[in-house]
């Protein structure tokens, strides 16, 4: 019997890009109101991992399971997932030209059908929202990301999610980029905003970011593998040692 | 090829009419002469590769040259009343009869809008100064064409100083299977005017060829906003040509939209005649089904000092193809002149089509220039982030689209950003 408080449950995930193997067997479970880090070396997946949960047809899942909240995912179309309470807050978010932040953010609500915010009370949401995380109200009629700074546009993907109001969040580098006070205000966003009852997952280089927002798990991934789990701990055990401990223990592992 | 051409050689045109001054009818008769010595635009001449001369050339030419413009019956005229939105209004009926009207305080003010026919009877000495002057039958075959046999046709005169606030509308109806509209405007120094030009309506046969030449003259530091709305039934072949010319100081906003039609090929520029001319050109073309578009975008520096840009962009869907041609000429004593053009195609599926060709003549080495062009499909990865957030895909794709055309179609005055935005958006759902 699926445990009833398991929010997102990933079964020996593998995906394929180009025809390349890049996540070999992520198993991740997540039970509502946990916060999860993901960490691990450059290139060793975890974008990938995350395209591949909110359904981008380039990342080709060819075996595992995913379940959000006892629904299948795997058969959803990125849309669907959205609709469903899926968020992905893009490590290089895209820019879209002439299409202006408040616009778009009323477009994705009314997808929603008056699930999330009631649209009579959009603006006033929307502003205050805005003044939470620090965005100056021009930033509403910019075209989305249209000549934002690094740090920008990684404060208007957290504008997005605190609108959008999702069950599961998956926030990829949401930190990188950001100032010192950018970074304290964006995770004070993450804490305020994120469902009591849902999940998030913090795909995160640094311990700066977990500083604010304490995580119950964290993962290490290498070469498209969780290679271990741990508390908060293992976030500063990694801080100190790096990755050369954990992937020479691998390679053993492994036999290379 | 030319059976046709060939046994029109020699066609005798016909006598004069009751309704045509003299001067009028040796106009046409002399254009007559020159249509036919004119060789079929051959498909080599960069104007004509991309959209086949045949499509667009009246079939039966010396029956069409007996099809010539009446005087608007004065019951009519008296009952059209004016939108209250509009300065003026001008249209022509299915017979080819031609009316213009303008508010009574314009009138009194020496502003002259009436058909053509009648402008050449009444105003002789401005319309004999000014029609055929910038595009005349030395222009094209077509052109040529069009000053022999136009048979719609609409006059406006605006004074020194004068500022006509609200714009002045123009619909343009196809009449019978063979049209030829021709507008004549003479803009005086430091006045002011809007017209839309809105083509519109069914054609009644298969493959109907509307032929049409706006000729526009702009004073010294006069304004002149030109917006050029095409949006045919799917069954006409359109062939536009167009031209401002301005003087010294003047400013020229020109706007194209390119909606329906069949086969539609324009040609629309500005020469910038005077020191301080000013002219900016906006298209957007958005075409669908088997729909072809051809749109060559010109801007002639005669003098020096004079500044232009082009914004130019092209959204296709289905099969529809489209090929943007735009020209750059710089006169060789035309100095400290900056020309922009940007042309940017957005291919919405497959079997869309665009070319997109800049082309500089620069005769001088005083010059600031710059052109840019692109063709290319949606954006993946846009998509993916619009639906990422809830946006279903043909939504994502409407959003994109939209975008595409914002930062041009935010350039259009009102009156016309309204309509284009709301007959892209009705093709997109279409
Ligand atoms: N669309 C793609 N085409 C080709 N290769 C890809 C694509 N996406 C990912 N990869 C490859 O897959 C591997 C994993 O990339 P991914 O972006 O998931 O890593 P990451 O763990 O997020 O790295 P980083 O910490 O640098 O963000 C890399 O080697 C990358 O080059
Ligand atoms: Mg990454």
């Amino acid at each position: 019997m699926a445990n009833k408080n398991r929010i997102l449950s990933v079964n020996d995930l593998h995906v394929e890009v180009e025809g390349k193997e890049i996540v070999k067997g992520v198993s991740l479970q997540i039970n509502s109101g946990e916060k999860h880090a993901i960490m691990g070396k450059n290139g060793s997946g975890k974008s990938s991992l995350a395209y591949a949960l909110s359904g981008h047809p380039n990342y080709k899942i060819t075996s595992g399971t995913v379940e959000m909240g006892g629904q299948d995912l795997l058969e959803m179309d990125a849309t669907e997932r959205s609709l469903a309470g899926l968020f992905l807050g893009f490590q290089y978010p895209m820019t879209i030209p002439g299409v202006t932040v408040v616009n778009f953010l009323r477009a994705a609500l009314r997808a929603r059908n008056g699930n999330g915010i009631d649209m009579k009370n959009f603006r006033k949401v929307f502003k205050e929202k805005m003044k939470l995380l620090k965005i100056d109200n021009s930033f509403a009629t910019r075209y989305i990301n249209d000549g934002f700074s690094g740090g920008e546009k990684k404060r208007l993907e957290i504008l997005q999610m605190v609108m959008l109001q999702p069950k599961v969040a998956i926030l990829d580098e949401t930190d990188s980029g950001l100032d010192i006070d950018a970074l304290k205000i964006v995770a004070n966003g993450i804490v305020d905003s994120a469902p009591k009852d849902g999940g998030v997952i913090l795909v995160t280089h640094y311990q700066r970011l977990l500083d604010y927002i304490k995580p119950d798990k964290v993962h290490i991934m290498l070469d498209g593998r969780i290679v271990k789990t741990g508390g908060p701990e293992l976030a500063l055990e990694l801080e100190a040692e790096g990755y050369n401990k954990l992937e020479a223990k691998e390679s053993q592992k492994v036999g290379v | 090829m030319s059976t046709l051409t060939l046994a029109n050689k020699n066609k005798r045109f016909r006598g004069q009419n009751q309704f045509e001054p003299e001067a009028l009818y040796s106009l046409r008769k002399e254009s007559w002469n020159c249509f036919n010595d004119l060789d079929m635009p051959h498909r080599a001449n960069h104007l004509w590769r991309y959209t086949d001369p045949k499509v667009l050339l009246a079939n039966n030419p010396s029956e069409l040259m007996k099809i010539t413009p009446s005087l608007p019956d004065q019951t009519e005229y008296n009952l059209i009343s004016l939108d209250e939105a509009f300065s003026g209004y001008g249209y022509n009926r299915s017979d080819y009869m031609t009316f213009a009207k303008l508010t009574p305080a314009l009138e009194k003010s020496g502003v002259i809008f009436k058909d053509l026919l009648s402008a050449t009877r009444e105003n002789e000495d401005i319309v004999g100064k000014y029609l055929g002057n910038l595009i005349g039958s030395d222009f094209g075959k077509f052109e040529a064409m069009n000053l022999a046999l136009w048979n719609t046709g609409l006059f406006l005169y605006v004074p020194d100083n004068i500022n006509i606030e609200l714009p002045i509308r123009l619909q343009r109806h196809p009449s019978g299977p063979n049209t030829f509209h021709r507008l004549l405007v003479v803009v005086g120094n430091n006045s002011k005017v809007t017209l839309i030009d809105d083509y519109s309506g069914e054609c009644r046969k298969e493959e109907a060829q509307i032929n049409s030449v706006v000729e526009i003259f702009a004073g010294d530091s006069s304004s002149v906003k030109y917006l050029n709305t095409q949006r045919y039934s799917s069954k006409c072949n359109s062939y536009i040509t167009q031209r401002t010319r301005i003087n010294k100081d003047a400013k020229s906003v020109s706007v194209f939209a390119g909606l329906g039609g069949n086969v539609s090929k324009t040609n629309a520029g500005t020469v910038l005649d005077g020191p301080g001319a000013n002219s900016q050109l906006y298209g957007i073309v958005f075409g669908d089904d088997n729909q072809h578009f051809d749109y060559h975008i010109v801007h002639h520096h005669t003098s020096s000092n004079s500044y232009s840009n082009i914004d130019f962009k092209t959204v296709l869907k289905d099969n529809a193809n489209s090929a943007s041609t735009g020209l750059i000429r710089v006169e060789e004593d035309a100095l400290n002149c900056e020309a922009f053009q940007v042309n940017r195609n957005l291919l919405l599926n497959e079997g869309a089509k665009a070319e997109s060709i800049p082309e500089l003549e620069i005769l001088c080495d005083q010059v600031q220039c710059s052109h840019g062009a692109t063709i290319s499909p949606i954006d993946k990865e846009m998509l993916f982030y619009l639906m990422s957030r809830g946006v279903a895909y043909k939504d994502a794709v409407n959003i994109i689209t939209l975008g595409f055309i914002e930062p041009t179609i935010k350039n259009f005055p009102g009156e016309l950003e309204t309509l284009t935005r709301e007959l892209i958006t009705g093709k997109m759902e279409g």
